[in-house]
Formats: structure tokens, sequence, C-alpha cells
């Protein structure tokens, strides 16, 4: 698991038995070639219908002003200067960056830390794993609305807690000061699931005999840690790390839910909750469409400079 | 917007289907321009002009099947349903077909729709949402109709009927209900205060001393238990676009697109609303119900100024509520007014059959029996001064309300307006006092303007 990134891309069982029987002249190859592509078919023909052609599409709204409802008039790169004048899309990017340069080492480094408790042989671990992994499966609604709960102002559960020591009631979602962070502990309880359980694969993929060797050398339980853990889950945070960032530069659910209606503060306006608003509430459409491209550039950019930065830190075994 | 439209718990779609969203519109975007029978309609063929004066009464086309769509709670649906149904006994060669979604897919799906040329033959209409819709020429006039058959849109209420009407004075689509803003008030908390009921007589002063008798903080921790007064600041029309007129100022100027609100009337207004707040400290900061919602529901608010969709909530709550006129403010009584229209997809096949409905929708029969839900006022000016004033306590309020209501703004670029206007009244104004509410107008005044382009 730790070898190759996408678990998908390991060769299955299959093929080595394919290839195991001998076809004539370049016959097993071409035959894998026709089997991958039946099997790679239905991925295939979504990401092209479903993905490349809006994606392509977009970037032909992006240069017009389309209201949806009349024809669209080509504007060229009008829509991207009237963004970068535009104070919303400015802070909806300061607020985006913010949730994730907050949000994306929190979330790994907690997660790393539960993987290395979870990381144990002892009675009832599955079942302490499957309560990590529940948030992920349930509806970010249905969270949100807990959360909700956990924040409010009246009789809310963080107040109520916090009260215990004296500490004065807080509004949570609505103070613009701590809306930002409110939303980022919501959304790093609930990815946290996914990157344990990425974590604890990648834990339990390290040969046993590095740590003897280590140990027979003297090597204590931070040593061990430090030189033989660590170098070696490189590789896996490089994983979860693309993931969460990717991820993260996305946040749209928990800022809709859990800061509307009223719109408290603008300090949780990120940017796909800007896209959405210009496209179905204002009619924008070509505005929408030319921030997401931007979004797109950023994400693009900044995963070809972390992909290139894999040469310095990421040790595959 | 009403904001009991707008449910705070939704899947939300992510970002990769907005994309996706985009580009189902981008297939499409040379249909909503040609629709096969656009706005001349062709009296129906097999009715000749002349025969029969009656027969503009009657659906006597082809048979016929539309598209219905809503959005609304439960109960709203039902009673539509009830509605669609007695619409079919009467009109067997027309089948209507409902569609029903919450507040903010049922804009989504529209908009995609139209823009796909796959919208609804007839669909529910947001007053201050219209002029986005008219002025992109995606709905039927029914001007020629109206002209037609000699339809008597007077019969309906004005502020309503003028609403949807396109700049060109045509009517694009009939009221279907309409909601305004009153007072209700806990009568329990009243009787144990032993203070009288509020009535006609009532004013700000009067409001401001009533509400603070009615704030009572029991437990001593210096937030009350009981509110003196509850409503919602996030949109203009559960209390502050009254205020507004009732301090003497206006939305808009003469021009009907320079912002009026940085007058000293309007901004007053607005300004009395942030004083109930964090002067005489009668009503609750936003955020404290923000999540448990409307305080006077939960019996912990004795006055509520908000809309009439509220009886049936409240109701169902169990309270022993009263409703009063707002009180009246410096320069007299003022409510706002909303209506919900019933529009036609330009597009449509079916024309004929849409007008039918939407006649058919706003007809005293059909309001009769919409306004058993309580939840929005009849449009039918016969229904409303006769069966509807009856219908309950309070009804009548809410009935002549309309004699000092007017119509809350709607305008092209509604929501890109009110989204920054709100935006900084919430964020400044009503969720924290940083700013007076004049000084918070001002800063958003040039913005505005510029954006209606005045």
């Amino acid at each position: 698991m730790t070898r190759s990134v996408p678990p998908e891309l390991a060769a299955p069982p299959a093929a080595t038995a394919i290839r195991r029987g001998g076809f004539g002249r370049g016959g097993p190859r071409r035959r894998e070639g026709w089997w991958a592509l039946l099997f790679l078919g239905p991925t295939l023909i979504g990401l092209f219908a479903l993905s490349a052609g809006p994606i392509l599409a977009s970037f032909g709204i992006a240069l017009t002003d389309w209201d949806l409802l009349s024809p669209p008039t080509f504007v060229g790169l009008d829509n991207f200067a009237a963004l970068m004048a535009d104070e919303r899309f400015q802070m909806a990017l300061r607020n985006t960056v913010f949730y994730t340069v907050v949000s994306v080492p929190i979330g790994m480094v907690l997660a790393l830390g539960l993987a290395l408790a979870l990381d144990q042989r002892v009675r009832g671990i599955a079942l302490v794993r499957t309560m990590y992994f529940l948030p992920l499966v349930t509806s970010t609604t249905a969270i949100a609305l807990v959360w909700l709960w956990i924040y409010s102002p009246q009789g809310g559960l963080l107040n109520t807690i916090i009260g215990l020591f004296g500490i004065p009631a807080q509004k949570w979602v609505s103070n613009p000061v701590l809306a930002m962070p409110s939303i980022i502990a919501m959304s790093v309880w609930q990815g946290l699931g996914f990157n344990v359980i990425i974590f604890l694969a990648g834990l339990q993929a390290i040969p046993q005999e590095y740590y003897d060797a280590a140990a027979v050398d003297g090597a204590g339980r931070w040593a061990r840690f430090r030189q033989v853990t660590l170098p070696l889950l490189t590789p896996t945070v490089f994983f979860t790390g693309i993931l969460a960032f990717i991820g993260s530069f996305q946040v749209f659910d928990q800022v809709y839910v859990l800061a509307r209606p009223g719109e408290p503060t603008k300090a949780t306006i990120t940017l796909v909750y800007y896209i959405y608003q210009r496209g179905f509430d204002q009619f924008k459409m070509g505005l929408a469409a030319s921030a997401s491209w931007v979004l797109f550039l950023i994400v693009a950019i900044l995963t070809i400079v972390y992909f290139r930065s894999q040469r310095r830190w990421v040790h595959y075994q | 917007m009403r904001n009991e439209n707008r449910p705070r718990g939704r899947r939300r779609l992510m970002a990769s289907i907005a994309v996706l969203a985009l580009v189902a519109g981008a297939c499409g975007t040379n249909s909503p321009s040609a629709p096969p029978t656009s706005s001349a309609p062709s009296v129906a063929p097999s009715t000749a002009p002349g025969e029969s004066p009656t027969a503009s009464t009657g659906y006597s086309g082809p048979p016929a099947s539309i598209q219905y769509a809503i959005w609304g709670d439960p109960a709203e649906i039902d009673s539509q349903k009830q509605l669609v149904a007695s619409f079919e006994a009467a009109n067997p060669s027309i089948t209507v077909d409902v569609t029903v979604a919450d507040w903010d897919s049922y804009w989504e799906k529209l908009l995609t729709g139209l823009a796909g040329g796959a919208a609804p033959d007839v669909f529910a209409m947001d007053g201050p949402l219209f002029p986005d819709y008219q002025a992109r020429d995606v709905l039927l006039d029914l001007q020629p109709y109206i002209d037609r058959e000699g339809y008597d849109a007077s019969q309906l209420v004005d502020q309503a009927v003028e609403i949807l009407k396109g700049p060109d004075g045509h009517q694009f689509g009939l009221p279907r209900d309409l909601n305004t803003i009153a007072l209700y008030y806990n009568k329990k908390m009243f009787d144990a205060a032993s203070l009288p009921y509020p009535d006609e007589t009532w004013d700000w002063a009067k409001l401001v001393s009533v509400a603070k008798q009615l704030t009572v903080d029991s437990a001593g921790d210096g937030t009350p238990d009981q509110w003196g007064l509850y409503t919602e600041t996030s949109d203009m029309e559960n209390y502050w676009l009254s205020l507004v007129w009732q301090n003497g100022g206006d939305f808009f100027a003469a021009d009907g697109k320079t912002t009026a609100l940085t007058t000293p009337q309007a901004a007053g207004g607005i300004q009395f609303l942030q004083d109930l707040i964090y002067k005489e400290k009668v009503l609750a900061e936003p955020a404290i119900f923000a999540e448990t919602g409307d305080a006077f529901e939960q019996g912990l608010a004795a006055m509520e100024v908000n809309g009439s969709w509220l009886v049936p909530t409240h109701q169902a709550a169990g309270l022993d509520f009263g409703i009063a006129p707002l009180p009246a403010g410096p320069a007299g009584r003022f409510t706002s007014v909303n209506p919900t229209g019933a529009v036609a997809y330009k597009g449509t096949k079916s024309p004929d059959a849409s007008w039918e409905f939407i006649k058919f929708l706003a007809s005293p029969a059909a309001q009769e029996q919409l306004m058993q839900l309580r939840a929005s006022l009849p449009v039918s000016k016969e229904v409303l001064a006769g069966p509807y004033a009856q219908s309950f306590d309070g009804a009548k309020v809410f009935a002549d309300s309309l004699s000092y209501a007017k119509p809350k703004p709607s305008f092209k670029g509604y929501e890109e307006y009110t989204t920054i206007l709100q935006g900084e009244l919430d964020e400044n104004v009503f969720n924290a006092p940083n700013k007076t509410a004049a000084d918070a107008v001002q800063s958003v005044a040039t913005q505005l303007n510029d954006l209606l382009g005045s």
C-alpha cells in the first residue's frame, strides 16, 4: 500500500494468471490491454462525459457574460479582471487559504497521533477504529446540525463546558474571529477517520524487521519512531497530504450549513461558496466559472509544487 | 426572501456538481429564446371568436399535461395537491403534475431547467425575484390572455398584482398567495404581567416600554430567560423594511434605483432595530437564537414581529397567542407585503392550459381552499375580506394590514444587492453594534448604487 500511491494501480493477481497462460506473439499484452480498457471503460466514459466535457465548457463560460437564461456574450478576460478587483473574491480566497493552512496540518498531526495510538493489538480495537471512521460516512449536513447544537450560544454543549471553568459564553459561528476556527474544528474532526485509516495502513506496512534491527542497535521508542516509522511513513503522509489539501481548498458543505442563513460573518465565505453564490444566486455564471478556473489553477500549481518536493522528503522503501 | 423557506440543513452539492450544472446549462443555451409558442397566444383552435362569451371561463383546447413546480413544507404541498385535484376535476382534459423542492434547490433546479429548455410549464415565483426572471425573457406574457378574456385583475390585491408586472405594464404572473408582517403576542405572558394586549394604538415608545416590562432575568445571570420581543434581522422583510417606512424613509429614491437608505429617516428606522437589541436590550442578539430558532415559538419571548406565514407554526406549538398591527412609527403605520406568484414558462408547449391553471390558482374557490392552511393570505379581495378575515383570531388584523402595506422591493439583481446590503447590516449593525445604521448603509451605498447603474 505504501509503495504505490493510488491503490487501484496495484496489479491485480488475475493479471499474473493470464500472463502465465502464454498466448501467441504479442497476445497476452494486447489481451491485457483490452481487458484493462474494458474495466476502465465505465470510469473513462464517466470521466470524459461528466468531468472533462464540463471542465472544458466551464472554461468557455468563463470567457462570457452569461446569466444562464439569456444567450452568453463573449467578454474575453473581463471576468478574470473583475475577480481580481472583487473584494469579496479576495476575502473568499484569504478565508480559504486560512482554512487550508490551519486545517490540513492539524488534521494530519492528529490523525498520525491517533493512528499510532490505534496501532495496537488489544481487545476491542476494531470497535474503536470503527468509531473514528463513522463521521466520514455520515452526511456533512447531519454532522453540521449536531455541531450547531454544540456551538449554540444558547445552552450549547461547548459553552456549557467552558462555563464550568468560568469562561463566558462565546458566539462560536457568528463571531468573525471564532467562526472559521469553529468550522475548522468540525472539519478536522469529520475528516480524521479517513486519514487515520490511511496512516494505520501505512504503519502496518512497515516491516517488523526494521524495528527489530533498530532495537538491536539500541534505539529507544522515540528513536525508532523518528528513524524508522516517520521516514517509512512519508509516502503515506504525502498521499494524505495531497488529498487533504485539495479537499480543503474546495470546502463548502461545512460553511454552507454552519454559517448560514443570515451569513452572520463574512469570515467564513470560501471560494466554492463564492462560486455557488455568484452562479446560482446572482445569475453570474461567467464570473462563477472564471472563479472556478482560478481555484483550479491554484490547486494545480500547488499540487505540482508539492509533487516536485517529493524527491526531497518522501522515502520509498 | 422569506427565511422560513430556507431550511438550514440540506445536503449540499459539491463544487464538481456546480461545474456539472454549469455545463448542463451550457448545452441548452439557445432553447429559452426559441419557444414553440410564445407570447402571442392564438385563440384556441376549437373556439371560434365570438362563439360564446362564456368560453373564456373554461378550457377548451386539446388535452394537455402541465408541470407545476413549487417550493414548500409538507403542509403546503398537500394543500397545493388538493388544489390541483380540484382543478383537474373542473378541467378533465388537463392533467397537472406537481413537483416540489425545498427553497434552495427549487431555484437551482429552476435555473438549470430554464437554461436547458426543460423548465416546468407553471412555477411558483417569489415576488422580489420576479424581475430577475422577467427581465431575462423566460416568462410567458399573460397580458394577451388577460386582454382576450377581459380578465379582471382588480379582484386581486393591488400590491401583489403590481409586483408581477413587467416594465411595460404587462402582467407576467398572477399572485397565488401573499404575506404581510404583524405583531404576535403571547397572551399568557401578558396576563402574568397584568399588561393589556397590544392594539392599534401602539407606537414605538409603547412597544419599547412594554417589551422592557416583559424582559425578565429571573435567574439573575445577566441573560434574560424571557425576552420582551423576538424578530429576525437577517432579511429586510421580517421587520426593518417596515421600520424604515414607519420612520418616513424609503428603500429607493424616486428614480427607483438609487438607495434612499442613507437618509436620516431610513437609517433611523434600521437604527431602531439595533437599539432594541443593544440599547433597550429587549431583543436578543441574533446569534442567541440562530441555532434554536424562533424564541416566541419556544415560549421564550413575549412578542414577535414577523410574517403571517408563522400562524400555523405558532398554533402547532400550542401557544395561546394574539395578533396585533405593527406599532406605528413617527411617520405612521406601515407593513410590507410580499406575494408568491404563479408564472408560466415562455417555452411551454401548453400556454393555454398553463394560463387556465394560473387563473384557477387566483380564483376565489382555490383561494378559499388555500387559506385553510393559514400559512398565507389569500390574494382574492373577496375571500380576504370575507371568509379569511373571520377564519381565525387575528386574521382580520392581517387582512386589514393591506391598507397600510407597501410591496417589498423587487428589482433585477435583487440577490446580489441584498447580499451586500444585508451582509453589512448583519455583520456591523445587528450581530454586533460595530457601526450605527447610518454609517453602515453609507459604507455600502456607492457599491449598491453602482450595481443598479445609477
